[in-house]
């Protein structure tokens, strides 16, 4: 026997669901094209040049890569202040590998992989095992990899470590630069990751409501961990990408990339409490803050303006989210 | 002051919680309200403390020395109260300690007394004048406590009193006090009784919400008792009634017997869970329970008697010091719901389904497959339409309304999620399944059809464990009544499913009774002996 059933009208399929989080995407979306065009107008078709075009690209690839790095950690309800100065201990680690002990580059790239790892697997470690706030121990952590990267080289430069890599990082398929191709590669994963694969979805659910992922069989620690480790990989990735991008690398590298680690996710719309991803919202994003750039630099305006542009464009952000959250909680 | 509601009505959407209650409060008197859960109690305490508006009737305040002409309950006079929240209640007098503590901890003992009305000089709070009202306070209730340390660092039974001077600090001439020894030891009960009867004695009105009767006699001077949102005692003197008097006036009328599928449980069958004289760190001491295959063991109890503690400890989510647990007839022991769920097929149904079962921005489908993630993935990969075959076995059997498999659960109604998060035990193809309070906020007509499907995961041959504290709920669903109180199992009752020789059984248990008397004396009420200060219905 069954129940009264009281179903009323069974709608479409799959309408509404997160329609909250589709209509970030879509916003986003205009709002990055609409930004392109006005830029590509009013700098006179300067910005729809080839090399600065190519520009634009190659160096969205890091703030891509960085933002996924803090949005696996925010999608379990942590945060990890850590990414970017590990990012620049990984690219220094690995330049120094090459330079100093001539390690082949791929060999160096794996390493700096690792690393990034194995250090975002110490901070989950950390994380669940002293049960502190993931902020205060990401603080300490970042404290620490800061200064163990200016305890690789001291302030000096490595480059010329390897010109296979730099050639390639420079490159460009089908017009695209291969950096940014990359990154796209990688947001795909991530994407798939949170989409697809069992260990994705038990970290939303450890992130949306612990209680009930704990109830319902799910490891909140391993949930911690995992994304921990997930996110130093990331910061590895856009260590090898800077790398591979820039040709020359000290330890002041990563310094500059814990804004546009928030912002990208906070921006793109992923809830800061945990629960939420949107990795195309995170790329669209930082795609925005990157056009933010490319106009201080054609425009020639002071560079605090973007600072303040970016900082102004993640505040209103934050209030948006929470305006929709507002509205769409029962 | 003497305080008189009168017809009191208060109306929550598919529940009339309040249906009529007269009671009048007066001077120099301890007066107990009781009822069982659900009767209405707390709504009427949050009318009388401006939380709620009442729906009808009215609250006076009449004056100290006021005679009013002819009976007073009925005839008018005083003043009609309006609280438009909780401040005015206060300022009218009316102060409230809460089970739950409303304390800062870090704050001293008397920057918590005087918390609500800190005395200020120059903008500034003036700390000599918080540390005299403090003073004042605790003198009236003859406690000593150092006014400087930090509430943080008192025994509960300190901070309860705290509590009461905090209440006292607002002038109240009317204390509400709700359960307030359910975490004291009985040493401390005596103490905090003393203070009771000191603020009867300087014509305070102390208004006890207990429990426990023995409390009740020992300190109340007159009783109130609810049912169905019904005051069906007005402030009858205790002296003049036995306990058993009233336990029957809480458990009324005969409430319409229904009894679920018939179920027959083969009593020589492995039980599906048990549990031999388990303590847990938690405080249980020596539970013993059986659940066979296809039978529904009702767990009863009041709130804070342990029950879904002891859910949690059999999850593996609180620690067994002492006793075993079988699961099949094996003895077992769980670390974690993980293990639960896949190893013993253990499913627990929380109490607080938003809280701790439902993932409110995930989609229906995902909630329901959360606990076969495992075996749908392949490669580690799970695909949603495989999520949404496993929901769409559940959505017409359990009735789920929903506008489609991906919509957020967040979205749907309390009794749909409640429905949502069973759903996701049921996919996990449990043996047993621990439900907790199934139906606390649902509206009747889905409370109806969900009582109608656990009953049938019972004669599916299911085991059971329903813990809930609504006693038609139990006596409507569970085929064997087992009690706690305080951590410990007080009894356990046949269910003949006749709401009132068994709520009857129940609710002695429940207040240190033995059953025994109780049936002989539902007995008797149903050849028609009177019960004294029921109105004939």
């Amino acid at each position: 026997m069954t129940l009264p059933s009281l179903v009323e009208t069974a709608g479409p399929s799959s309408p509404r669901v997160r329609a909250s989080l589709r209509g970030t995407e879509v916003v986003l979306a205009g709002l990055a094209l609409a930004a392109f065009v006005v830029l590509a107008v009013t700098t006179g078709g300067n910005l729809v040049e080839p090399a600065t075009l190519r520009a634009v690209f190659q160096f969205l690839a890091v703030p891509m890569v960085i933002g996924l790095s803090q949005m696996v950690v925010l999608a379990v309800g942590q945060m990890n202040l850590s990414v970017g100065v590990l990012t620049g201990l990984t690219a220094v680690a690995a330049a120094a590998l090459m330079a100093d002990r001539g390690w082949p580059a791929w060999l160096a790239v794996l390493a700096a992989l690792v690393l990034g790892l194995v250090v975002g697997l110490a901070n989950g470690l950390l994380v669940v095992l002293t049960r502190i706030n993931g902020f205060i121990i990401t603080l300490a952590t970042m404290t620490i990899i800061s200064g163990v990267r200016y305890g690789i080289n001291g302030t000096g430069t490595y480059q010329g470590y390897s010109d296979g890599l730099v050639s390639l990082g420079r490159a460009s398929v089908l017009g695209i630069p291969t950096v940014f191709l990359a990154a796209v590669v990688v947001a795909v994963l991530v994407w798939l990751f949170f989409a697809r694969a069992v260990r994705g979805r038990q970290l939303l659910a450890s992130g949306g409501n612990p209680l009930a992922a704990r109830l319902s069989g799910i490891s909140n620690d391993t949930s911690l961990v995992i994304a921990h480790a997930l996110s130093g990989l990331l910061a590895g990735v856009a260590g090898v990408l800077v790398l591979a991008l820039s040709g020359s690398v000290n330890a002041s590298i990563g310094d500059d990339l814990l804004l546009p680690s928030f912002a990208a996710p906070i921006i793109g719309g992923v809830a800061l409490a945990g629960g939420v991803v949107s990795v195309l919202g995170t790329c669209l994003a930082a795609f925005i803050v990157r056009l933010v750039d490319v106009a201080q630099a054609q425009y020639n305006i002071n560079p605090r303006w973007v600072d303040l542009v970016v900082g102004a464009v993640v505040l209103g952000a934050v209030l948006l989210s929470q305006k929709r959250v507002g509205r769409g909680g029962t | 002051m003497r305080l008189i509601a009168t017809d009191l009505v208060k109306v929550f959407p598919g529940v009339r919680a309040l249906d009529g209650v007269t009671i009048d409060l007066r001077p120099g008197t301890v007066h107990a309200l009781l009822g069982e859960n659900g009767a209405g109690k707390s709504t009427l305490i949050k009318i009388l403390t401006g939380v709620h508006k009442p729906d009808g009737g009215t609250l006076r305040l009449v004056p100290d020395g006021w005679q009013a002409p002819g009976d007073a309950a009925g005839g008018a006079g005083g003043r009609e109260l309006n609280f438009g929240g909780p401040a005015d209640a206060q300022l009218a007098g009316i102060g409230v300690v809460h089970q739950e503590r409303n304390l800062v901890p870090a704050f001293s003992v008397a920057e918590n007394i005087a918390l609500q009305r800190m005395p200020r000089s120059r903008g500034l709070v003036d700390r000599a004048a918080v540390r005299r009202l403090a003073q004042g306070c605790l003198a009236e209730l003859e406690v000593e406590l150092d006014l400087d340390r930090p509430v943080a660092e008192l025994s509960v039974a300190q901070m309860q009193l705290v509590e009461v001077a905090k209440a006292l600090a607002t002038d109240s001439r009317l204390l509400l006090l709700d359960e307030p020894t359910s975490s004291l030891t009985s040493e401390e009960s005596d103490h905090l009784y003393a203070v009771v009867r000191r603020l009867r004695d300087q014509g305070r009105i102390v208004v006890l919400v207990s429990h426990k009767l023995e409390e009740v006699f020992a300190v109340a001077d007159t009783v109130t008792v609810l049912r169905d949102g019904r005051s069906v005692a007005r402030g009858l003197a205790l002296g003049d009634l036995t306990r058993s008097q009233v336990v029957d006036l809480m458990v009324g009328r005969a409430h319409a017997d229904i009894e679920l599928g018939a179920r027959s449980v083969d009593p020589r069958a492995t039980p599906a869970l048990e549990l031999e004289a388990v303590s847990t760190a938690g405080g249980h001491r020596d539970v013993s329970l059986v659940v066979r295959p296809g039978e529904i063991l009702g767990l009863y109890g009041l709130v804070g008697a342990g029950r879904s503690e002891l859910a949690r400890a059999v999850l593996g989510l609180d620690t067994i010091t002492s006793g075993r647990l079988l699961v099949g007839g094996r003895p077992v022991t769980i670390g974690s719901v993980g293990q639960a769920l896949r190893e013993h097929r253990i499913g627990y149904v929380t109490e607080n389904r938003k809280e701790e079962g439902i993932f409110l921005e995930q989609t229906v489908s995902r909630n329901v497959a959360v606990t076969v993630w495992d075996r749908l993935a392949r490669w580690g990969v799970v695909r949603d339409r495989s999520e949404d075959t496993v929901l769409a076995r559940y959505v017409d059997r359990l009735g789920i309304r929903l506008s489609g498999p991906r919509q957020l659960a967040g979205q749907l109604s309390g009794g749909n999620q409640q429905k949502v998060s069973l759903a996701k035990w049921l996919a996990a193809d449990c043996a047993v399944l621990i439900i907790d309070e199934p139906t606390v906020g649902i509206d009747v007509r889905t409370k109806a059809a969900f009582h109608q499907l656990i009953a049938e995961l019972a004669e599916g041959g299911l085991a059971i464990l329903l813990i809930s504290s609504d006693l038609p709920e139990v006596v409507t669903l569970a085929d064997r009544i087992a009690v706690m109180r305080d951590h410990q199992l007080v009894g356990e009752v046949d269910n003949d499913h006749h709401y009132t020789t068994m709520s009857g059984r129940v609710i002695r248990l429940v207040h240190g009774e033995s059953p025994e008397s109780g049936a002989a004396e539902a007995g008797a009420s149903e050849t028609g002996a009177p019960r004294p200060g029921v109105p004939a219905a």
